[in-house]
């Protein structure tokens, strides 16, 4: 629990670089680090980059969509597929878990690898 | 043992761990690929999810709190010669006070593309056809026809004229700047919302864009014209039954100008002859669309009015979008004090008020664009006669990039008098035919000036002289003083034609057939305080025929401009809340006019007690297209089916498509009640002879019948005709349904797409100005923000806002403050 922990942990705090301009996809590259350096299982990087990753678009998505009031996100949602406000959050989230628990999953991939080397 | 056995299982799972690392990778890869990607969804492609979706760079950064836009206190620029301050309402107004005009025209650069920098660039590609870099292959044939049309060489012509005025580039070069300044201060994550939707980055803006501005205005205002199905139609019926069908001026209409002898000096173009006209084959096009533009202006003298204090009214009526036409502000400097409404990337106030002067602009729509057919002298169309001499075309080459696929190379010839717009189209009757448009011309260098100086107006005089330059589109300016003087006038440059010039294709093969000239300004028709007290306009005719110049126009409004003059001639007593229920006044006088000459000539003998129950509701119809009434669209129904099939003639077997002109419908409507034996009331499909009692009883089955078989459209005039405000670049999402009532021919000129884009209401007297207004919209290009549509449901209700004309930035009340921006030179 405590690598699973950790491996978020790092994802997500790592994930904050991209308020100051770091490239979306850099969330990936801060799961691998974090799956690289504390996962254990499949599971612990998987799961633990993907809370990170959620947690991070999430709460941003929220904290934005909370100050418009949905104005956006309700019009967002419309043109995709007609997604309500709140599938709109989730669907940021999802995306945000997404990148960081395939890349937690790589970083450890990653180590299990290079320690077989 | 023990190493020799780890190493024995490192050897067996190295391969396997590889092959999951590889996986695992690809796995990252190819989301990352697929976030990165745009993805097509049906027609439309999705933009790429990674890209949108995040919360740092994404859309989710345009989800501005509701309270409003973030702007920091104090913004330091370069280009700034002074401090500027900006003062938002809580409508999101900029009030700019600044010391000198060039500071104020920067700093409206810089909120202006602050709020709405994607409409300026969509503005702009659309006039220089190059929509489609950005849009791809869907908006290719509109670029290739805007450049074939020549809007890119109108623009670089109109930008050549104003560079010869120094005093009006530095105005303009300044505005540019204050764009400039806001566009370098933006980072990915901070540009417009649908940058980002459609993948693109805003570029610099120029003077040239803003010369495109203004091409896509005189595009939308004066760009059409019936010359081509004219002279099909002369062709097909002769000159006799034309001109019976077609005759150019409806006896009921009241002109902009009346004659009161002031025309008896000027010797005119009026009595010189066309010359004569060039074949033109028939060709079936889609019905041409009724005229959707109807802007109606009008000011009233103190005479007339409650306060004493005249009064402007100004309503333009045109495709109403998202983001909003209309950008309000108000320009404060030592030399002027202007509120009104602008054109994203244009500097200056088009439609406002001063301490001294209020204006408002109609679109003259006299037909300023003809088609010249061209004497080839070789097979290829390389070289051209006029007047017995050749002439080799030049060509522009013209290179539409298209996102997704390679460039189009398009080349047009040009000729003497235009472009030969559809010189790769084989089948289009104006195949041969080049395009002579004031449009292309060069302007006047005062023209860039031009809504400049009206804003620093004062009297009569000055603001004769300020749109004295004004060429294209031409419009009519109507003017109320704060001494009570009201005045119009129809300003533009107008050719001076000969007789019936321009109604039809000329002859391009002499010098001949050239305009003689244009209008002088002095010849323009103008009114200056007449004794009945008021001015008005609603695109009507400009004139009486008595006029000493021919004009002509693909379509002038015949009803308005008629319901106006009645309305402002009875009225006593005007005050700001008489003028607003004017402009949102729903009667019809073409309703007026038609339905009882239908209901005259219905035979009722054979109708069924559904039929009789439709007919007592029409007959207790008042004319006016309320959003609640459920006669209007029985109306609607029947007058239309009456119209389209009393012409068959003129369509193809369809009946969808035209092959000649439609007369217009003040025509048909007179046909009705003097001419209903009339040959053209004869169906060509039947063996027997009908009339117009014929088709009028045969309408109303048939009106009838369509509401039987569409049970859903018996309902009121806003669910049978529903409107909407789409958003620019046709997003659903962003777009706004509407439930309102009005017509084309009443003066709440609303249709399902076009509408009253700004309703204004200025009255000025000795103590002040007071002004209200409202669009259907707001302030705010974001649609992450509640300023986007803020103000439309409002205008919807038919109500207005009160209008801040400060002195001084302390002078906004703190109530309706939202915040103080200063911005201070670098």
């Amino acid at each position: 629990m405590r690598n699973f922990i950790a491996v978020g942990a790092f994802t997500a705090g790592a994930g904050l670089l991209c308020t100051v301009g770091l490239p979306w996809w850099a969330l990936s590259a801060f799961g691998a680090a974090g799956g690289w350096l504390w996962a254990k299982t499949n599971g612990q990087s998987f799961w633990g980059g993907f809370a990170g990753g959620l947690l991070l678009w999430l709460a941003f998505a929220l904290g934005r969509d909370w100050a418009n009031e949905g104005i956006l996100s309700t019009r967002i949602g419309a043109l995709f597929l007609g997604l309500p406000r709140w599938g709109v959050v989730g669907f940021t989230g999802l995306l945000g878990g997404l990148l960081g628990a395939t890349g937690a999953l790589t970083g450890y991939r990653a180590r299990r690898w290079w320690q077989t080397r | 043992m023990r190493l020799v056995h780890i190493s024995s299982r490192r050897s067996t799972f190295a391969p396997m761990r590889g092959l999951l690392f590889a996986l695992s990778v690809a796995l990252s890869v190819g989301l990352i690929w697929l976030m990165h990607t745009p993805l097509p969804m049906g027609q439309q492609r999705l933009p790429a999810l990674g890209r949108f979706f995040n919360p740092f760079s994404g859309f989710w950064q345009n989800a501005e709190p509701v309270q409003g836009p973030v702007l920091p206190a104090e913004v330091r620029l370069s280009g700034l010669r002074g401090k500027v301050e900006v003062v938002y309402d809580d409508r999101l107004v900029p009030h700019i006070f600044a010391e000198h005009l060039e500071d104020a025209l920067f700093a409206q650069g810089y909120v202006t593309a602050q709020h709405r920098l994607w409409q300026m660039d969509l503005s702009a590609r659309r006039a220089a056809g190059r929509l489609s870099e950005v849009l791809g292959e869907r908006t290719l044939e509109l670029d290739r026809m805007t450049r074939r049309r020549g809007l890119p060489l109108a623009a670089e012509n109109a930008l050549r004229g104003w560079q010869r005025s120094a005093e009006g580039m530095r105005l303009l070069e300044a505005y540019c700047a204050g764009v400039n300044a806001w566009i370098a201060r933006l980072q990915p994550a901070d540009y417009p919302l649908e940058f980002k939707l459609l993948g693109y980055a805003p570029e610099p803006w120029s003077p040239l864009k803003t010369a495109l501005i203004v091409e896509n205005m005189a595009e939308t205002l004066c760009g059409g014209e019936n010359d081509q199905l004219s002279t099909a139609t002369l062709e097909a019926l002769g000159r006799a039954t034309f001109d019976y069908l077609y005759p150019e001026w409806n006896p009921r209409q009241q002109p902009i100008v009346p004659d009161t002898g002031q025309w008896r000096s000027i010797r005119g173009t009026l009595r010189a002859a066309a010359l004569p006209n060039s074949n033109q084959r028939l060709s079936a096009q889609p019905l041409k669309e009724e005229y959707l533009f109807g802007s109606n202006n009008w000011a009233v003298a103190g005479a007339k009015t409650q306060r004493g204090a005249a009064i402007l009214c100004n309503d333009p009526h045109l495709t109403l979008s998202l983001p909003s036409i209309w950008f309000q502000l108000q320009l404060h400097t030592s030399q002027m004090n202007c509120y009104g409404v602008s054109l994203q990337g244009m500097p200056g106030i088009i439609i406002g008020f001063n301490e001294h002067v209020a204006w408002g602009v109609t679109n003259v729509g006299h037909d300023v664009a003809d088609w010249y057919r061209i004497q080839w002298t070789d097979a290829a169309r390389t070289h051209y006669l006029v007047d017995g001499q050749t002439y080799p075309v030049e060509w522009r080459v013209e290179n539409i990039g298209v996102r997704g696929r390679p460039p189009l190379i398009d080349s047009v010839r040009y000729t003497l008098w235009g472009p030969v717009t559809y010189d790769d189209q084989p089948d289009h009757p104006l195949h041969n035919c080049a395009l002579r448009w004031v449009t292309h011309d060069e302007p006047d260098p005062a023209e860039m000036r031009s809504f400049l100086l009206l804003n620093l107006a004062q009297t009569y005089d000055d603001y004769r002289q300020a749109i004295a330059h004004f060429d294209a589109p031409a419009q009519n300016f109507a003017l109320a003083t704060r001494s009570g003087e009201v005045a119009i006038v129809v300003q533009g440059k107008l050719p001076a034609r000969r007789y019936e010039q321009g109604r039809f294709v000329l002859d391009g093969s002499q010098k001949a057939s050239a305009w003689p000239g244009f209008i002088p300004n002095e010849h323009l028709p103008a009114q200056r305080s007449p004794s009945r007290a008021f001015v008005f306009s609603a695109n009507q005719h400009s004139t009486p025929p008595s006029y000493p110049y021919y004009y002509t126009s693909r379509d002038f409004d015949d009803y308005r401009g008629r319901y106006l003059f009645h309305r402002l001639s009875a009225l006593q007593h005007a005050n700001a809340d008489s003028m607003a229920s004017l402009q949102l006044d729903n009667f019809s006088q073409r309703a007026a006019d038609a339905l009882p000459q239908l209901l005259r000539l219905l035979d009722r003998s054979t109708l069924d007690e559904q039929a009789r129950a439709q007919l007592d509701e029409l007959e207790r119809w008042d004319y006016r297209y309320e959003a609640s009434s459920t006669a209007a669209p029985l109306y609607e129904v029947w007058f239309d089916t009456c119209y389209l099939r009393t012409w068959d003639e003129m369509l193809d077997s369809s009946g969808e498509k035209q092959l000649l002109l439609l007369p217009e419908r003040w025509r048909f409507i007179e046909l009705l009640e003097q001419d209903p034996d009339n040959a053209f009331f004869d169906r060509q499909d039947t063996p027997q002879r009908e009339t117009a009692r014929d088709i009028v009883t045969d309408a109303f089955r048939r009106m009838q019948v369509f509401f039987k078989k569409n049970p859903e459209k018996r309902t009121t005039w806003s669910q049978f005709r529903p409107a909407s405000i789409r958003h620019l670049a046709q997003i659903e999402a962003f777009s706004r349904a509407i439930e309102v009532g009005g017509h084309n021919t009443a003066l709440n000129a609303q249709t399902r797409t076009h509408g009253p884009s700004w309703r204004v209401i200025v009255e000025l007297d000795s103590t002040g100005v007071r002004a209200r207004g409202v669009y259907p919209g707001g302030q705010s290009g974001n649609p992450g923000s509640r300023f986007y549509d803020d103000m439309l449901d409002t205008w919807a209700q038919g109500r207005y806002y009160e209008l801040f004309f400060l002195k001084a930035p302390e002078e906004l009340p703190s109530i309706h403050l939202f915040i103080r921006q200063t911005l201070l030179p670098q």
